[in-house]
Parts: C-alpha cells; structure tokens; sequence
C-alpha cells in the first residue's frame, strides 16, 4: 500500500468539476456531432442526455472503489489481481493514457494546420507544445490542477451560440422522439467518446482532499458536460442539415465562423487559440497519468520518465501525415476508451466488492 | 605582559580617521581612540566631555567615569575583539590611565550622520493620501512604523546580516495576525545567507526569494509608508534593512502589484474603476503591439473590411515586415525611458519632448514605420506606467518582447503559446512559500472583495485570506446610527 500524499501536494476535493471537465471538453467538441447523427439523427440529443446520465454510476463506482483502503487503481489492481499481474495491467493503462494524450495533442495540431496554418512544419510547432507540456507538468500536479480551472474562463465563449441560433432552423428538429429505443442507445454508444477523460480520475484520486465529501463535483463535472454538448448539438442541428453535417469535418468551427464583429472577422480563429487552453492542461493530465503509474510500478523516476514519455509524444505527432490516419487514431481511441470506460471499469468494480470483503474478513 | 589595550588598538587600526586623544580631566589623563568620521566633534563635547567636566568627587575606577556618562549604551569591556568591532560601528573607547587593560565602550555614534530625513515618496505618487516614505535610516523607518501602527502587537525582530557590512535587517510582522510560518520561512532564509555586503532590501530580496529566475517580483516592494503598513496588518512579513529607503513585504500576489493606495482613499466605485482601467493597462501594454504584428503577419483576413484600408494606407509606405517595425519603436521607447531614469530631472523632461514627439513624427514621415503602430506603441508604452510599483512595470516591458517575437512565428497561436507560458510560470510561482496568484488559484472566492476591484468597506472588514491570518477579522462593520431612512419614514 502507497504513502498517502503529502498536504502540501493535494487539492481541494472540488477540483474534480475543472479536471474531468477540462479533458471532456478537449479536441472532441469540434466535430463530435457527425458521428452521433448518423445513429440516432436530430434526436441525437437524447442519446447524450442517455449516456450522460449513464456515467453519473460510472463516477459512483470509481469513488466507490477507490478510497478505503485502496487509494488508486493501481493499488487496486494490486489487491485483486496480486502484485505481478495487477501492476502488468497498470502498465496497459499507461499506453491507454499515452494514446489519449497523442490524439488530443495531434488532433488539435490537425485543426490548426488545416484552418490556420496550412505551410507551417508540424515539427516546429509540436517542439514548442512539448516544451510548454514539459514546463507545465514538471510542476507537479497541483499546478496542472490550476490550469484547468482556467478553462471555466472560456466558459463565456458559449455565447456565440447565440449567432447559429439565429440563424438556425428550428423544424430540422422535428419529429422529435422518432428514433427506437435501439438507434438513441446506438447513439449514445457513438457519443460516448465525448465524455473521456474522467478515467483518469482512477490514478489521480489520491491527491484530492477529502474526496468523497466532494464527489458531488465529479457528478457536476458530468452534468454540465452532458448540458454543454447537448445545448452545442441541438445548435447543430439547427443549423446544418442532416446530410450536410455527415460531411463537415468541424461543424462547430463551421459555425463560429459566420460571426462578426465591428473590430473582429474571422471569428473562429479566436476560438481556436483559446481552445490551447483546454488542450494543454488536457494532455498535461494524460501525460501526467502515463509517469505517475510508472513512478508507482515500476522504479523510473518521473524526472526520467517524463522526457522520455514526451519525446515518444513528439515523435509520434510527428508520424502522422494525412487526415486518414487521424481518422484511424480517433476510431481506435473511441473503441479502446468506450470499452475501459463503460466495460471495464464496471467489472472492476464488481469484482473490487468481492476482493475488498475477502481482504477485510481475513 | 600583554602590550597595553590602547597599543594593540592603535597597531591594529590602520586608517587615517582613527584617533587617538588624551583628555585631562582634573587630574586624571584620559585616553579616547574613536573614528572621528563615525562620531561628530560636536556630539563628542557635546554628550561626553561636558559630562565628564562637571566637578565631582573624583574619578578613581572606570565604574565613576560610567556613573558620570548620562548614556545607556555603555560598556565595560577589555576583548580586544569586540571593542575593535564596536569601535568600528560608530562607539567610543574610553581609558584610565591607571595601566588597566579594561576600558568603556561608549556608543554615542550618530545615525543621522550623513542621511537624509524625509523622503516625499516621489517614485510612488499619488494625489491623495500622505506623502510620508521611508527613509536610508532604519532607525526612523521603524520608529515611522511604531508611530503609525501604535501596538505592542506590532513586533520587530532585528538580525545581522552580511559577513562584510553587518547591516541592521528587522523583520517586522503584526503579533496573533501574521501566520507564524510565514515568519519563520522568512527568518530561516534570512539567517541561512552568506552574502558580504547588503546595499539595497532589492538585493536582499533576490537572495531569499523563492524562485531567482523568474521576471515577476515575489516580494512587494515600496518605499510609502501607508503601503507597508496595510500590508503589515494584513498579516505580512516586512523586511527593513538598513540603508535602504524600500521595505519588501511578502508573501505577496500578483494582484497586489496593480493596487495602489490611492483605491483605498477614494469612494470604492472610483478606486474600482481605476484598479480596472489599470488592468486593462497592463494587458493592453503586453499584449498590444504583438498583436498588431501578428494580425499584420498572418491574420489580416480578421481585420473588418472597413478597418482594413486604414490599416494598409498607413502602412504602404513602409518596407519593413511588422516585426522588425515593431522591434525597432518599441527599442525606442525602452531606450527613451532608459535614458529618461538615468538623466536628471530637468534634462529627461526636454529628452521627453525631443524624443517621443519629433522622432516619433520623424519617423512616420520618412515612412520607417505606419502611423497606427506609432499609436499602439505609444499607448503601451503610457499603459505601463499606470502599475503602482515599479518593478511589476519592468516585468510588463520585458514580457512584450517573447511575445513579439512568438507572434512573428506562429502569430495568434505563439501569443497564445506565451500566454500559456506565463500561466503556467505563474501556477509555478510562490512568494515565501505560498502561492502566487492566489485568489485565483486555489481559487478563494470571499478574497475576491478586494482584488480585482476594491469593494466597499462594508464589505472588506475581514483580512485578505491569501495571506491565512491568525485572526480573519480586522474590523465591525456599524452603521451611522443618523443616517436615516428617507423612502420609509413619510
């Protein structure tokens, strides 16, 4: 069993609702909607109200599990499974938070170079990101917490909604509710992608204070993703038509873009930049995970496992050369994610119940 | 034998302002070693000799000569050591000629000597509130503070610090208010120093500050005395170190940077207006002129259609890229300010004029750079001088230079890209220990009511809980009991 962390490097309980908020907002909100309306069409919206919903048990199995007197899911792993093939099954999380980091980082390399910048070299850009990232989670976690407070800031930015919504069609919405029970559950499986990031509530749960006093945060954290997508695809629905939005890349940025101001065109450029402020903490969090869990299982120090985690990221954004092959990435990351999320996570906690009560009757 | 005191003393003391008299006094010689360039002849008569005149019963032991001296700095001592050091401070060592090896040590040095007494707080300004500011001499520093704060809470600590210079360094911090570990991280760092000769509490501050590579200042730093004192009972450390007008007080915030006293003197609704008109300052000083170069680089298709032929006929003339024109007005401006702080007052006024206006002018007509950036510029450069203290307006100009440069490669992305940058330096940032940017994070809502605006009073009766005071409250709201209720009482 782990030291607890020292008082000096925990946050408050509450901070939950920034981190697992910053990560569900990360590269996804910009063209999550073509992949949900093709399942369930304009009553998309029901299927993420459904899965919304549905994560509140998962966040309730992870502060159940977690806590006493298993501080992580590493020592979980340990408990249930014995030291050697509990700590193997750390190690696979480690590519898991690894390839989340890859797809949020290179992802939103993507929308730049295909909005902003479509001559600038990957490799100068990607440099500059590492030593941000570098910078940043050298500080520790309490400092990557601190940045994803800072996302609540673009939290105004929701406004621009307002410019769709005007010019929006509310008939593409109708008929409501006339999708089976099947096709809305199909789209809520398509749109579980959307909510990834809370997992890695798993590893950095030690460092909250007073967790479970404060899980009400994580349920918030959920709940206000789950009313931020759902207000963002009805919008999108309004706007586009069906068969339009199955081939938009980004129709969220589509949809910034017809804003104008006195002093500002181009609106959208904005918001991509300030969207740096939900990637870099985001992929801050995974990195973060990937050498917190081998500082735990094995004994390589952050202090080495850091460069070596970002230096396999760069590299590895860097392999990348056509939208095809994001494309690739994003599948295989909605698969892997949506089976840790909604299967594995409630086995493990099934069988936790088990391992717990054998563990405390001897 | 031991060679006599007064020998060895004279053998050891090798500079000319050392002397050495003998006073008669009735019948007894006396021996006086001092430097005369530490004790004044008029005090020396003055407080000493025209004590020991008086007629009396005669002076046998050192003990008689010290019932005779009216001073309570008086010291028998026969370490050659220590009277060479005290000697050297300032004190005088008086002897009997009976042969002892024994003699006085009389401090009668003058701390005034040489300094000046008033300081009118002129790198501080402001139209209200009092002009009082410290002063070289620590003594009437700290006697300003006991004046102004008049409570036995008020505690000063005194230290020695430099192994060269032995200057007077006082911590000073409020009893059952100042959160004791903030004391003792600032005591440790003072007493762990080995430094030789601390001129400045700014020097003094880079050796006990948390993080030395870093643009931003991690101690407040004034030289007003209303400024320390607010501090002081918001549960701060400061730090006074002899021969230093400036006091730094930590653990500071950022935010404490842009407040001026002046918010506090007037109604809450103009000291807020003008705590945001000085933030707005601030952001509009980093972010102006890389903003101008990136959106001129990349970005111009987010220029309005109307404000774009604006744009392009001030700059049609001009053969540069944005960067090197940017670079070359805002080198301009550094070097005019520079030139303006170091040249006397009455020179840098004219300097001013020459220089921001004719060469400004000058430089639009021979088409070096556009009209609109001249503007930008010259507004950030005004924008930065708006912060209270001066060291946050040396961070503001330095800042804007990686940000430039960051906007020529990537343009918005690279501002953002620096921005993050120092978000992320600042998260990293603690000042004696706590964190930086507090109220911001971690995050404290009720510290809210003096930070970005200044509330009203009713509102800030309890402490800043940045700085986790001992006791939160610093005051009882009451209402005026004869204000009345004018819409209910018809």
């Amino acid at each position: 069993m782990q030291q607890p962390v020292q008082e000096n490097y925990t946050i408050s309980g509450y901070f939950v609702f920034f981190i697992i908020g910053v990560c569900q907002a990360a590269a996804n909100i910009f063209n999550f909607q073509a992949r949900i309306v093709r399942d369930a069409g304009q009553d998309s919206w029901i299927s993420i109200i459904i899965i919304g919903l549905g994560l509140n048990v998962i966040i309730w199995m992870i502060y159940k599990m977690l806590g006493n007197p298993n501080k992580d899911v590493i020592d979980l792993h340990q408990t249930i499974f014995g030291k050697y093939i509990g700590n193997a099954i750390s190690l696979l999380i480690v590519g898991y938070f690894f390839f989340m980091a890859l797809f949020c980082f290179r992802a939103y390399m993507e929308i730049i170079l295909v909005w902003v910048f479509p001559t600038a070299k990957v490799w100068t850009m990607a440099a500059f990101f590492i030593c941000i990232f570098y910078y940043v989670i050298s500080g520790g976690f309490r400092v990557i917490a601190g940045f994803s407070f800072f996302y609540l800031f673009l939290t105004p930015l929701l406004w621009w909604l307002y410019f769709p919504v005007k010019q929006g069609e509310f008939h593409n919405l109708l008929p409501m509710f006339n999708h089976s029970v099947a096709e809305l559950l199909q789209g809520s499986r398509a749109s579980g992608f959307i909510f990834f990031g809370l997992e890695a509530l798993l590893i950095y749960f030690p460092f909250l204070k007073e967790p479970e006093k404060h899980s009400k945060w994580a349920h918030f954290a959920i709940l206000f993703t789950t009313f931020k997508y759902v207000v963002l695809i009805i919008v999108t629905l309004m706007y586009f038509s069906q068969g339009l939005l199955q081939h938009a890349l980004w129709p969220t940025l589509a949809m910034t873009k017809i804003i104008e101001f006195s002093f500002l065109a181009r609106f959208e450029y904005l918001f991509i930049f300030l969207w740096m402020l939900v990637i870099v903490p985001t992929v801050c969090i995974y990195i973060w995970c990937c050498t917190r869990i081998l500082k735990r299982v094995t004994v390589l120090k952050p202090r080495i496992t850091l460069p070596a985690m970002l230096a396999i990221l760069f590299i590895a954004a860097n392999t990348f050369k056509e939208r095809t092959q994001i494309v690739l990435l994003e599948n295989f990351i909605n698969k892997i994610g949506f089976y840790f999320i909604f299967i594995y996570i409630p086995i493990l906690f099934i069988i936790s119940i088990f391992a717990i009560r054998r563990v405390q009757s001897n | 034998m031991l060679p006599n005191l007064k020998q060895a003393l004279r053998a050891s003391m090798k500079s000319d302002d050392f002397m050495q008299t003998t006073v008669v006094i009735q019948d007894k010689q006396l021996f006086l070693s001092f430097y005369k360039t530490l004790v004044s002849h008029e005090q020396l008569h003055h407080d000493l000799l025209s004590f020991l005149m008086i007629p009396n019963e005669g002076i046998d032991t050192l003990d008689d000569l010290k019932a005779l001296i009216p001073l309570e700095n008086i010291t028998l001592s026969s370490d050659l050591t220590e009277i060479r050091k005290s000697v050297s401070e300032g004190s005088i060592f008086l002897q009997l000629d009976d042969g002892s090896n024994d003699g006085l040590i009389v401090d009668i040095s003058d701390p005034m000597l040489g300094h000046r007494i008033n300081n009118d707080t002129e790198n501080e300004y402001s139209v209200l509130g009092p002009k009082v500011g410290f002063v070289e001499n620590i003594d009437i520093n700290l006697s300003l503070l006991r004046r102004g704060l008049g409570t036995e809470k008020l505690i000063f600590e005194e230290h020695k610090i430099g192994t060269l210079s032995r200057t007077r360094v006082v911590i000073a911090y409020m009893e059952d208010v100042t959160n004791p570990q903030h004391i003792n991280t600032a005591r440790q760092r003072l007493l762990d120093l080995d430094f030789d000769v601390v001129f400045e509490t700014a020097l003094l501050e880079q050796l006990i500050t948390d993080n030395s590579n870093s643009p931003f200042p991690l101690f407040l730093s004034s030289e007003r005395l209303d400024r320390i004192m607010y501090s002081l009972i918001n549960g701060e450390v400061a730090i006074i170190c002899d021969g230093s007008p400036s006091v730094i007080t930590g653990p500071t915030t950022i935010f404490s940077f842009i407040i001026s006293p002046e918010d506090y003197y007037l109604p809450w609704i103009m000291g807020s207006f003008f705590r945001l008109i000085r933030y707005f300052g601030v952001a509009f000083s980093i972010l102006a002129t890389s903003f101008y170069v990136a959106i001129l680089t990349f970005h111009y298709n987010i220029i309005p259609r109307d404000l774009l032929g604006p744009i392009i006929e001030s700059r049609s003339n001009v053969p540069f890229p944005p960067l090197l024109e940017v670079l070359f007005l805002e080198i301009t401006i550094e070097l005019l300010r520079e030139a303006g702080s170091r040249l006397p007052t009455k020179v840098s006024q004219t300097l001013g004029i020459v220089g921001g206006i004719i060469l400004g002018q000058a430089a639009v007509a021979a088409g070096l750079t556009s009209n609109i950036l001249l503007i930008i510029v010259s507004l950030s450069a005004l924008a930065s001088f708006t912060t209270p203290i001066f060291k946050i307006s040396n961070t503001i100009r330095f800042l804007r230079f990686p940000l430039i440069v960051l906007a020529y490669l990537w343009g918005g992305l690279g501002i953002m890209m620096g921005l993050i940058l120092i978000l992320g330096h600042l998260l990293r940032l603690k000042s004696l220990g706590s964190p930086y940017i507090v109220p911001l994070f971690p995050f404290r809502y009720n510290s809210f009511s003096d930070s970005i605006v200044r509330s009203s009073f009713t509102m800030l009766y309890n402490r800043f809980f940045t700085t986790r005071p001992l006791t939160q409250q610093r005051y009882t709201v009451r209402k005026n009991k004869d204000i009345g209720d004018d819409y209910n009482n018809e």
